[in-house]
């Protein structure tokens, strides 16, 4: 189910008033049912690939307990450990990667004059959100593991919390720390809370239906057809691929913790304006940040993060950044844009100011920023939408071709829409939308902070007709992320 | 819960009439003006009404409509007489051309090139050669006034009856109480207009939920077999024996590379007239159709125009017509 389709419509209003009229006194009974609704949810895509997210529940729930009744021998700790990994990471190589080994095998034979004949590629789905999931589960056996958390001895709170609907396909990645312990623990009603789910739900649907879905025939078309454009249609091609993308995640991310804030559970913030970064590093302070701090704290860290020499600290950034691309998919495409924002990140690292601006944003203490700033800001922006064209190629060959073509045919042409709408329209929504989310920059989690009533009901009104000036029936709706 | 409740719902009704103010105002939604059958059974607009047709979420295409007392979209009364010389363009949503403005249309635009003659455009949203030769046929007096008829045929989808059957269910459905809701509350008609509510007519008429496949499989193309090809021959003569064609001065209007070559050859050996714009429309040099629709915009009416004019001034000698 979607979150910007008519069944969710019908669907949300539904289990949250069984949620909470029904089903409020029973902490229990209300887990149950956030099982069944989440459930639903999910299976309403496949309900065959319940079966796994049940199976990885309760394995890493019977990992958990193995590891905690073995916490003091830390061999045998790490034995279940292995198992949790070994199960999860196993499922996710098997649906996600084992086509990606078998054809990279069969290509390098190739490379070497060998041909073998591709009869062992499977045909295997995708199910959807797999890869948060599974990564969900693990940092639930890695916090034991390291003696964060004592496991969970409710099955159907820790259910609950694996499956829990909102942040189940696209995420944020939840630390049980987090989740769980809400989870397990009665909630009660918040109007403010609920008001401000309200909100992030509206912004969240304007970032995917206005801003991602308006760009996507217009990003879909030049990357398919980017042998035949200038230079100057292929650089704005990447640049609406970063807004696409970017109005894709942040719109499905604000929605689920919209949602998740209706139900009184907070998730974690998943994306604070990275496009106002001023260094890559900030950028990934910004970016994505569960899956972000789920490296940090479950990959870098145990690698010896940077409390080892500077070159370890380096062969550290470089693994987390690889890793970190090949999570998103099965292509060498992927892993490049992890290596190159690696390339970019590292020397921010070895002039000390990868933790520069982790407290602070962006004309923090004026309203416009300084030119500087502006000037660090479009940098970043420059180098994290390069890296795109490998992000959003079907291929490395057409990455190449992409940014070749962009060398050798260096001219400028107007682009004109291939549905022929007005391009004048979209590059005023961009620049209203960027100078928007500036005023807005310091608190991601309330879009419409604004004292006057009237204002804020103005700006309700404004984003819901802009979501029907730019909708379209014809858009492929669904979300960029669940294909990772 | 009670507060959070109420405020949601009185968000939500002063949203939706402030939006219902803007699209009334930026005249977001289109008009559609009434319909009915008259008594010889010929479905038409009601007289009188005048309006605006809009194409596009942001009102990207906007034209002005005059329904006259005939019941057409067009800059005129239909006055035919001895005295004048008249063609009446007769078809679809093409020739009623809601989506330019009825002082721009095709018939005015063969006026401008043939000095003193009157066009007249029966066209209407849905008509096919049943609807137009069963025009023909109950306004019999008029047309037996009238110098030249032009009748566009999509043969894709104009011969796909055998006789003429008045649409009452489709006048009834459209004069309802839902429809007359919608027509009435302009964010409804902007909403079904965009295609917003188009999930929500499936969800009710049960048919299913979408597609959220990354690469929805593509519909199949239109393709007419041999055997329908055959069926639709045999409704033009059928059409043709029922409601009667004066070869001597009706002529149809087509699109060659949509039309079956037996059809073609069944008309050029039964001398039934045709003017053929495919070439027109492929050696044209800007797009012939609108960007947000499949209708004709104004160079593609301008090609028609042409068309009729030039088979208007190069008509061969009416003896030998049948």
């Amino acid at each position: 189910m979607l979150f910007n389709s008519i069944e969710f419509l019908f669907f949300l209003p539904l289990v949250f008033g069984l949620y909470w009229f029904v089903f409020k006194q029973n902490v229990r009974v209300q887990n149950i049912f956030l099982i069944f609704a989440s459930y639903l949810f999910y299976g309403w895509w496949d309900w065959r690939f319940l079966l796994l997210i049940f199976l990885s529940t309760l394995v890493d729930f019977f990992v958990g307990q193995r590891i905690y009744k073995n916490i003091d021998d830390r061999k045998k700790a790490r034995y279940w450990l292995w198992a949790s990994m070994a199960f999860n990471i196993g499922m996710l190589g098997f649906f996600k990667y084992s086509n990606f080994f078998v054809d990279s095998f069969i290509d390098m034979f190739h490379a070497i004059g060998y041909d073998i004949k591709s009869t062992w590629t499977l045909k295997v789905i995708l199910p959807v959100g797999i890869s948060f999931y599974t990564f969900q589960t693990m940092s639930y056996s890695f916090d034991i593991y390291y003696k964060k958390l004592t496991p969970s001895k409710n099955f159907i709170a820790f259910t609950a919390f694996v499956s829990f609907f909102p942040q189940l396909v696209a995420g944020p990645i939840e630390r049980a720390s987090n989740l769980l312990s809400q989870i397990i623990n009665r909630r009660s009603f918040s109007y403010v809370q609920a008001s401000g789910g309200i909100k992030l739900i509206l912004w969240g649907l304007f970032k995917k239906m206005v801003i991602a879905d308006s760009l996507a025939p217009i990003v879909d078309d030049i990357f398919a057809n980017y042998g035949t454009y200038p230079a100057s249609t292929l650089i704005l091609g990447v640049c609406l691929f970063s807004f696409q993308v970017y109005g894709d995640f942040s719109g499905y991310s604000d929605i689920a913790i919209g949602t998740a804030k209706l139900f009184g559970i907070e998730l974690m913030s998943n994306f604070k304006f990275p496009n106002f970064s001023r260094n890559v590093a900030e950028y990934w302070q910004r970016w994505h940040v569960s899956l972000s701090t789920w490296f940090r704290h479950y990959l870098y860290i145990p690698m010896g993060g940077s409390r080892v020499s500077k070159a370890k600290s380096v062969r550290n950034i470089i693994v987390i950044f690889l890793v970190s691309g090949f999570w998103h998919g099965a292509n060498w495409t992927f892993i490049f844009w992890g290596g190159l924002h690696a390339l970019f990140y590292i020397p921010v690292f070895l002039m000390g100011r990868n933790r520069m601006y982790a407290n602070n944003v962006v004309g923090e203490k004026s309203l416009f920023p300084t030119p500087v700033e502006i000037l660090q800001v479009l940098l970043t922006f420059a180098l994290v939408t390069f890296s795109r064209i490998f992000f959003r190629s079907p291929s490395l060959t057409d990455s190449f071709q992409y940014m070749n073509r962009i060398a050798t045919n260096f001219t400028y042409e107007p682009y004109a829409h291939p549905m022929g709408y007005r391009m004048l329209d979209f590059y005023i929504l961009l620049a209203l939308f960027v100078v928007y989310e500036y005023l807005i920059r310091k608190d991601e989690r309330n879009p419409f902070k604004f004292k006057s009533k009237i204002v804020r009901f103005l700006l309700y009104t404004a984003v819901i007709l802009t979501m029907l000036l730019f909708f379209d029936d014809g858009v492929n709706r669904s979300f960029i992320y669940f294909q990772f | 819960m009670k507060k959070f409740l109420i405020r949601i719902v009185a968000y939500i009704f002063l949203i939706l009439v402030v939006i219902e103010v803007l699209v009334r105002v930026f005249h977001l939604y289109t008009e559609d003006p009434p319909r009915f059958i008259d008594k010889l059974d010929v479905e038409k607009r009601v007289p009188g009404h005048k309006g605006y047709a809009v194409t596009g979420n942001r009102n990207q295409n906007f034209s002005e409509f005059n329904i006259n007392e005939a019941g057409f979209n067009s800059h005129r009364e239909f006055t035919p007489s001895k005295v004048k010389y008249e063609i009446a363009l007769i078809g679809d949503s093409f020739i009623e051309g809601f989506h330019q403005d009825y002082y721009d249309s095709t018939g005015k635009k063969i006026e401008q090139q043939l000095n003193g003659v009157e066009v007249y455009e029966y066209g209407y949203a849905g008509y096919d050669l049943a609807n137009q030769l069963h025009l023909m046929h109950s306004y019999k007096d008029e047309f037996e006034l009238i110098d030249e008829i032009i009748v566009y045929l999509n043969y894709e989808s104009d011969l796909e009856r055998a006789e003429y059957e008045p649409n009452f269910g489709r006048i009834t459905m459209l004069s309802s109480t839902v429809f007359k809701i919608r027509d009435n509350i302009k964010l409804l008609a902007y909403g079904s207009k965009i295609g917003i509510l188009e999930p929500v007519k499936k969800l009710i008429t049960g048919q299913g939920s979408e597609n959220t496949s990354e690469d929805p499989e593509p519909e199949d193309e239109y393709e007419i077999t041999p055997d329908m090809e055959q069926e639709y021959l045999e409704n033009f003569k059928n059409l043709v024996r029922l409601y009667g064609f004066d070869k001597c001065k009706t002529t149809i209007l087509l699109d060659s590379r949509k039309t079956s070559t037996s059809f073609l050859d069944y008309c050029e050996a039964n001398n039934f007239k045709y003017i053929d714009f495919a070439s027109k429309f492929e050696d044209a040099s800007k797009p012939v159709t609108l960007i947000y629709d499949w209708h004709w915009n104004n160079h593609g009416r301008e090609l028609i125009a042409e068309c009729i004019v030039d088979f208007i001034k190069t008509r061969k000698n009416r003896d030998n017509c049948n």
